[in-house]
C-alpha cells in the first residue's frame, strides 16, 4: 500500500493539446465496491488510464492466528473469510485437516456437507444477483433475492443457530444432524424457489438495458483468465471448463449428476449468467443428496479433543461460491498448524482489475467489479 | 458469557438459603444505589450546609419506568415461529389470496367513490363561470375598477395551479414510495399520520419529510458561488410552475387558454436546464459540474424526440391549443373505439411511446438517471444542496412528472373524454377522467423506474439520437401520408 | 496422467529435480535443486498444459511460534477458578526439522489432464530471494506481493514489490516465526 504507486500520471500532451488527468478514489466507502476496497483511478475524460486496487482494510491475519490456535478453534475463524457463504470455508479447512490426519467422515455427514455447501451457494449467488442489479440501477431484484435468501438463512438458523457464520462443518463430520422437520422445510423451500429463478430471468437476465450494460463489457479471453488465475464463475464465464467438483471431487460429488454452466465470451453478462445457472444446478444437487441421504452418525468417532496430526503437509480445495478455495496445511505434530495458507479465490480474481480496467470507461468499472463478485473478507483474510 | 456468570452467581445464592437472609439486608442498600445516596447525601449535605444558606431541597428523582425491551427470545430460543413469514403454500392463482381480493375491492371502492363524487359535482367549468360572475358582481357592487375582477381571477387561478404542483409533491412522492415498496414486496411508510388514530398507510409521510427538510441546516460549500448557488433552485422550479399555465385539467379548465399552448409548455420546460447547469457549476467541485453538464446534455437531447413525437398530434388536431387537441379526440369510431390519438394506427402508438420515453428522460428518472446516480462515481448536480433547496429540485422532478402525465393524457389519451360510450361512464365529469388518465400515466412513470436498470451515458445518447429521433421523423412522415390520403 | 507418469516426464526433461521428502498428501510434490531452475520449469510446465498457477506460497521453518502473551492451552476453560494454572499441552514432536530456511511452494494445475504438481524450493531464511513468475503467470503478481509483505521474500524481477495486505506503518514481516510486533497507534 505504498503511495508512490498511486501518484497521478503527469499531464501529458496529446497532439499539442494539454490534457488533464483526474485522480479519483473509488474510496473505501462506496455503495458499489462490495466491502472496504479502494480503487485509485486515474482517468482522462471517460477513459481510465491507471487503476490500482488497494486492499488490506480487512486483513485480520488469519494465517498467523492459525499458528497459535488449536485445530478445532480455527474452524471458527474460517467462517469469517467469505462471510457471505461460510459453509465451504468450514468445509475446506476440515477437508485439509482430515486429509492430513487420514481420517474418514461418515457418509451422512458427507451428504449433509454437500447439501449445506450447495444451499450456501444458492444464498451467495442470490446476494450477487441482488447487488449486481443495484449496481446496474435496478433496485427491485435485490429485494426479491433477499426475500429468498432470508428463507435460506432461516433454514440455517434452524439447523445450527447462526445466519451468517455457521461453524457447522467440524473436524470429523458436521455439528448436528438435520431433523426431519428441517428436511421438510428444505423441500418446501426448493418447491417455492424453483419458479423464482424463472422470474429472475424475466427481471434481469434478458432485459435489453441490462444486456446493453453487461454484454460486451469486461471481456476476458480464456487464455487470459487462466493466466490470471481466475476461478469459479469468472473462469467458466470465459469458457474454461474447470470446476473443482468435477476436476477433483470431494465429499461424494462424483455421485451426483449435475452440469457445469459455461459462458461464451467472458463478458460480464456471461459471468452473471453462469452464476444464475449455477443456482439451478445447486438445487438439482440438493434434491439428489436429499433423495440419497444415508442414515447414520454425523460425526466420526474418535476425533481427538486436541488433534495433533503427525508431521506432514496437505492441500485441500473446494469449489466455493466465489471460486476455488484451497487450504495448504503444514503440521509439525503440535496442537496448532505449523503453517496454514489460504488460497483465496477473490484475491486472485481481484488482481486482474489492475490490468483489465485500463482503457475502460468509468461507468463500466462498477459493472466489471460487480461481475467478479468479490468478498473482501476473502481478499484480505 | 455475562448471562452465564449471572446464573452462576444466582446459583450459590439459591443453593444456600441459610446465609441468604443475612446478606440480603446488607446488599439491599448496595443494590439500590440511586435513591439511597441522595437520601444519605441530603442529610449529609444538609448538616454542613446548615451554616450556609440552605439550598432548596431537591425533590427525589422520579423513577421513569424503562420501556419494555423487545423480547423475542427466551433462553436463546426464538419466541415466535421464524417460519411464519414463509409463504404457507404455493398458490395456484393470485386471486385466491385474501390480500389480493381485499386490495382489488379497495381499488374498486375508491374508483366508484371518486366517480360518484365527481358525478355529483359535475363539470367544474360552469362553477368557475359562476365564481367569475360572483366576483364581477362584487366588484361592481363595491365600485372598484373593472380590471379588479380579472386581477382577482388570475390570482385565484395562479394560486390554484401553484397548489396543484405542491399537492402533487405531497401525493406523488407518497405514491411513489408505496408503489416502489409494493413492487419490491414490502409495504413502505405506514406510521406517519396521527399517532393513535388515522395513520392509514402513512399518508402524512411526505408532509413530515417536508417539515424535516425545512428544519435542516442550509449548507452552502465554501468553494461555491453563493449567489448562483442560491439562485439555481429558483431557476429550476419557476419554469416548471409557469409551464403549467395552459395545461388542461378538464373541459375548459386551463388556467390560461392559450392558442400556442403546446409551444409555450415546451419552451418553458426547456429553461430548467439553465438552472441545472447553474446548480452543477455553483457547487464548486468538479464532479457536480460534470454531473450537471451530463444532465443538461441529456435533457436537451431528449427535448427533440419529445417535440417531434407530438408533431403528428398537432397535424391531426390542426392547432397548438390544448383544448382544441383534446376536443379533436372526442367521439367514437363506430360508436365503440374512442377517437384518441393513441388509437390511430401505428402513428399514435409510436408517438405515444416516444413521448413517454422522452418524458422519462426529461425528468432524469431511471432508466435515464445517470446524472443522479453514478456521475463520476459521486452524486449529481444536487449533491451540495441540503434542506429546502434540495427539496425544490425534488419537487421540480415530480412537477415535471405531473406535467408529462397531463400532457400524455391530453395529447394521446383524449383528455377528459370517457373511453366507454355507455351511460354511467359518460356521466363522470371530464376533470375526473383527466385526473384518472394522468394518474395512470404517472403510475407508468413510477412503475418503469423500479423495474428497469439504468443506461450508461453513451448508450443513453445513442438511444436518443440514433433511435428515437429517426423514428419520430418517420412518424411525422407517416402522419403526413395519413393526412394526405386517408383523413380528409 | 498418474503421478508416476508425470514425474517421469518431469525427470526426463529436468534430471536434477527429485521427489520431495515430505509429499503433500495425494499430490505429486517435486523439489527443485536451485532457484535458477524455477523459470525454465515453469515455462516448460506451461507448455505441456500446466498453465494454471494455482498457489504461490512459502513456509518459514525457523521454529514453533510462541506469540507473547498467548499460551497454547489444550483444554481452554474460561471458567477456571481464580488462580488456577491453565493446562498447557506439551511441545510439538521432537525431531521435527526446524531450520533457518524458507520453503517455497508453487502449485501448477493442468485442466486437460486433471493433474496437479506442487513444486518446492528451499532457500536460506536471511535474504530469501527467488525469481519472480509474474512475467510468465500474471496470477503470481499479487501472490508474490503478499509473500513479500508477510514473509519478506524478495522476488527478483517483480515490477511492483510493495506491501499489499498490511498497513503502511507495520514494520517487519508478520508471518515470520521471529516476528515481534512493534507497538503502533492502534495498540493500547
Amino acid at each position: 500500500m505504498s503511495d508512490s504507486a498511486l501518484a497521478p500520471i503527469d499531464n501529458e500532451t496529446i497532439g499539442g493539446l494539454k490534457t488533464d488527468q483526474m485522480f479519483i478514489n473509488m474510496g473505501p466507502q462506496h455503495p458499489s465496491t462490495h466491502g472496504v476496497l479502494r480503487i485509485a483511478l486515474t482517468i482522462e475524460g471517460e477513459i481510465i488510464k491507471k487503476a490500482i486496487p488497494d486492499i488490506g482494510y480487512l486483513h485480520r491475519g488469519t494465517e498467523k492466528l492459525a499458528e497459535v490456535r488449536g485445530y478445532h478453534h480455527i474452524v471458527v475463524m474460517t467462517d469469517r473469510w467469505d462471510y457471505v457463504s461460510a459453509m465451504p470455508n468450514n468445509l475446506v479447512y476440515c477437508l485439509a485437516v482430515e486429509r492430513l490426519m487420514g481420517s474418514k467422515v461418515p457418509p451422512r455427514a458427507d451428504a449433509l456437507r454437500v447439501i449445506m455447501c450447495e444451499l450456501n451457494r444458492v444464498a451467495s449467488h442470490l446476494l450477487f444477483f441482488g447487488t449486481y442489479g443495484i449496481d446496474t440501477g435496478a433496485f427491485t431484484p435485490f429485494l426479491y433475492a433477499f426475500r429468498e435468501r432470508e428463507m435460506v438463512l432461516d433454514l440455517f438458523e434452524m439447523l445450527c443457530g447462526a445466519r451468517l457464520t455457521y461453524n457447522y462443518i467440524r473436524l470429523g463430520g458436521v455439528m448436528t444432524d438435520a431433523t426431519p422437520e428441517w428436511i421438510a422445510r428444505l423441500k418446501e423451500f426448493i418447491t417455492y424457489f424453483k419458479p423464482r429463478l424463472d422470474e429472475y430471468d424475466t427481471l434481469l437476465t434478458y432485459n435489453p438495458i441490462f444486456m446493453a450494460r453487461t454484454k460486451g463489457v469486461g471481456r476476458i479471453s480464456a487464455a487470459d483468465a487462466v493466466n490470471w488465475g481466475l476461478s469459479g464463475p469468472n473462469l467458466r464465464g470465459s469458457g474454461v471448463n474447470y470446476d473443482v467438483r468435477k476436476h477433483d471431487p470431494y465429499c461424494g460429488y462424483e455421485n451426483y449428476d449435475f452440469s457445469v454452466p459455461l459462458g461464451a465470451e467472458g463478458s460480464c453478462w456471461d459471468r452473471y449468467f453462469c452464476r444464475v445457472s449455477e443456482m439451478r444446478e445447486s438445487l438439482k444437487i440438493i434434491e439428489q443428496a436429499l433423495a440419497k441421504l444415508p442414515e447414520g452418525p454425523v460425526m466420526a468417532t474418535g476425533v481427538a479433543k486436541v488433534p495433533k496430526p503427525a508431521a506432514g503437509e496437505a492441500y485441500a480445495h473446494v469449489e466455493a461460491s466465489r471460486g476455488e478455495l484451497g487450504i495448504y496445511l503444514v503440521s509439525d505434530g503440535g496442537i496448532s498448524p505449523f503453517r496454514m495458507h489460504v488460497r483465496a479465490p477473490s484475491f486472485m480474481n481481484l488482481s486482474m482489475l489492475e490490468e483489465k480496467l485500463i482503457g475502460m470507461k468509468v461507468a463500466d468499472v462498477i459493472a466489471v467489479l460487480g461481475s467478479i463478485d468479490i468478498v473482501l473478507g476473502e481478499v484480505d483474510r | 458469557m455475562s448471562d452465564k456468570h449471572d446464573e452462576k452467581k444466582k446459583k450459590p445464592e439459591a443453593a444456600a438459603p441459610a446465609p441468604a437472609p443475612a446478606p440480603v439486608p446488607a446488599p439491599a442498600p448496595a443494590s439500590a444505589p440511586a435513591p439511597v445516596p441522595v437520601a444519605a447525601a441530603a442529610p449529609a449535605a444538609g448538616a454542613p450546609a446548615a451554616a450556609a444558606p440552605k439550598p432548596a431541597p431537591k425533590p427525589a428523582p422520579v423513577k421513569v419506568p424503562l420501556p419494555d425491551p423487545v423480547l423475542n427470545r427466551k433462553n436463546g430460543r426464538l419466541l415466535e415461529d421464524r417460519f411464519a413469514t414463509w409463504p404457507q403454500r404455493i398458490f395456484d392463482s393470485k386471486w385466491s389470496r385474501p390480500g389480493y381480493q381485499l386490495g382489488a375491492a379497495m381499488l374498486a371502492g375508491i374508483f366508484l367513490g371518486l366517480a360518484l363524487f365527481g358525478g355529483l359535482i359535475g363539470e367544474l367549468a360552469p362553477w368557475a363561470d359562476k365564481l367569475y360572475a360572483l366576483i364581477g358582481s362584487f366588484v361592481a357592487a363595491k365600485g372598484l375598477p373593472p380590471l379588479t375582477t380579472d386581477a382577482v381571477w388570475i390570482a385565484i387561478k395562479v394560486l390554484i395551479v401553484l397548489h396543484v404542483i405542491l399537492l402533487n409533491g405531497l401525493w406523488s412522492i407518497w405514491w411513489e414510495r408505496k408503489i416502489s415498496a409494493h413492487i419490491q414486496s414490502r409495504v413502505g411508510p405506514t406510521y406517519a399520520g396521527s399517532p393513535k388514530g388515522w395513520n392509514f398507510h402513512g399518508w402524512a409521510q411526505t408532509a413530515i419529510d417536508g417539515i424535516k427538510l425545512l428544519l435542516k441546516e442550509d449548507i452552502t460549500p465554501a468553494a461555491a458561488d453563493q449567489w448562483v448557488h442560491a439562485l439555481a433552485p429558483a431557476i429550476v422550479i419557476v419554469p416548471c410552475v409557469i409551464a403549467f399555465a395552459p395545461v388542461l385539467f378538464g373541459r375548459e379548465m386551463a388556467a390560461a387558454s392559450l392558442d400556442i399552448g403546446t409551444l409555450y409548455i415546451f419552451a418553458f420546460a426547456g429553461i430548467t436546464v439553465i438552472g441545472v447547469v447553474m446548480a452543477g457549476w455553483a457547487s464548486g467541485n468538479k464532479y457536480s459540474l460534470l454531473g450537471g453538464l451530463r444532465a443538461a446534455a441529456q435533457i436537451v437531447s431528449y427535448e427533440l424526440p419529445r417535440g417531434f413525437s407530438v408533431v403528428p398530434v398537432l397535424m391531426f388536431a390542426g392547432s397548438l391549443d390544448l383544448s382544441v387537441i383534446a376536443d379533436a379526440q372526442a367521439g367514437y369510431w363506430h360508436g365503440i373505439v374512442p377517437r384518441w390519438f393513441i388509437f390511430y394506427p401505428v402513428v399514435g402508438q409510436v408517438g405515444f411511446l416516444i413521448f413517454l420515453i422522452a418524458s422519462i428522460a426529461e425528468t432524469n428518472r431511471v432508466p435515464f438517471d445517470i446524472p443522479e446516480a453514478e456521475s463520476e462515481l459521486v452524486g449529481g448536480f444536487h449533491t451540495e444542496y441540503s434542506g429546502m433547496k434540495w427539496s425544490i429540485f425534488f419537487l421540480t422532478e415530480y412537477g415535471y412528472v405531473l406535467l408529462g402525465s397531463f400532457l400524455l393524457a391530453t395529447f394521446f389519451l383524449g383528455g377528459g373524454a370517457s373511453p366507454i360510450n355507455l351511460a354511467p361512464f359518460t356521466l363522470v365529469p371530464s376533470w375526473l377522467w383527466m385526473l384518472g388518465k394522468a394518474m395512470l400515466m404517472m403510475f407508468t412513470f413510477l412503475w418503469v423506474r423500479w423495474t428497469l436498470p439504468r443506461f450508461r451515458v453513451d448508450q443513453l445518447m445513442d438511444f436518443c439520437w440514433k433511435f428515437l429521433l429517426p423514428w419520430s421523423f418517420a412518424n411525422i412522415l407517416v402522419a403526413g401520408l395519413y393526412l394526405a390520403f386517408w383523413l380528409k | 496422467m498418474t503421478q508416476d507418469e508425470l514425474f517421469a516426464k518431469i525427470q526426463s526433461q529436468f534430471p536434477k529435480i527429485e521427489k520431495a521428502a515430505i509429499q503433500i498428501k495425494d499430490y505429486l510434490t517435486v523439489r527443485l535443486a536451485s532457484k535458477d531452475d524455477l523459470i525454465p520449469v515453469a515455462k516448460w510446465l506451461k507448455g505441456i498444459g500446466f498453465d494454471y498457477l494455482d498457489m504461490v506460497t512459502a513456509t518459514d521453518y525457523l521454529g514453533p511460534v510462541d506469540m507473547k502473551g498467548y499460551i497454547r492451552q489444550a483444554n481452554f476453560n474460561p471458567f477456571l477458578p481464580e488462580g488456577a494454572t491453565p493446562e498447557i499441552e506439551s511441545a510439538p514432536t521432537a525431531g521435527f526439522p526446524y531450520r533457518p530456511a524458507i520453503d517455497h511452494l508453487w502449485s501448477f494445475v493442468s485442466n486437460a489432464d486433471k493433474a496437479r504438481v506442487m513444486v518446492k524450493l528451499e532457500t536460506p531464511r536471511d535474504g530469501a530471494s527467488v525469481p519472480s513468475l509474474a512475467a510468465v503467470f500474471k496470477t503470481a503478481n499479487w501472490q508474490e506481493r503478499e509473500n513479500f509483505d508477510l514473509l519478506g521474500i524478495n522476488y527478483e524481477g517483480h515490477q511492483n514489490q510493495t506491501k499489499i495486505l498490511t498497513p503502511d506503518f507495520l514494520q517487519g514481516h508478520p508471518l515470520r516465526k521471529d516476528y515481534v510486533h512493534v507497538k503502533d497507534r492502534f495498540d493500547e
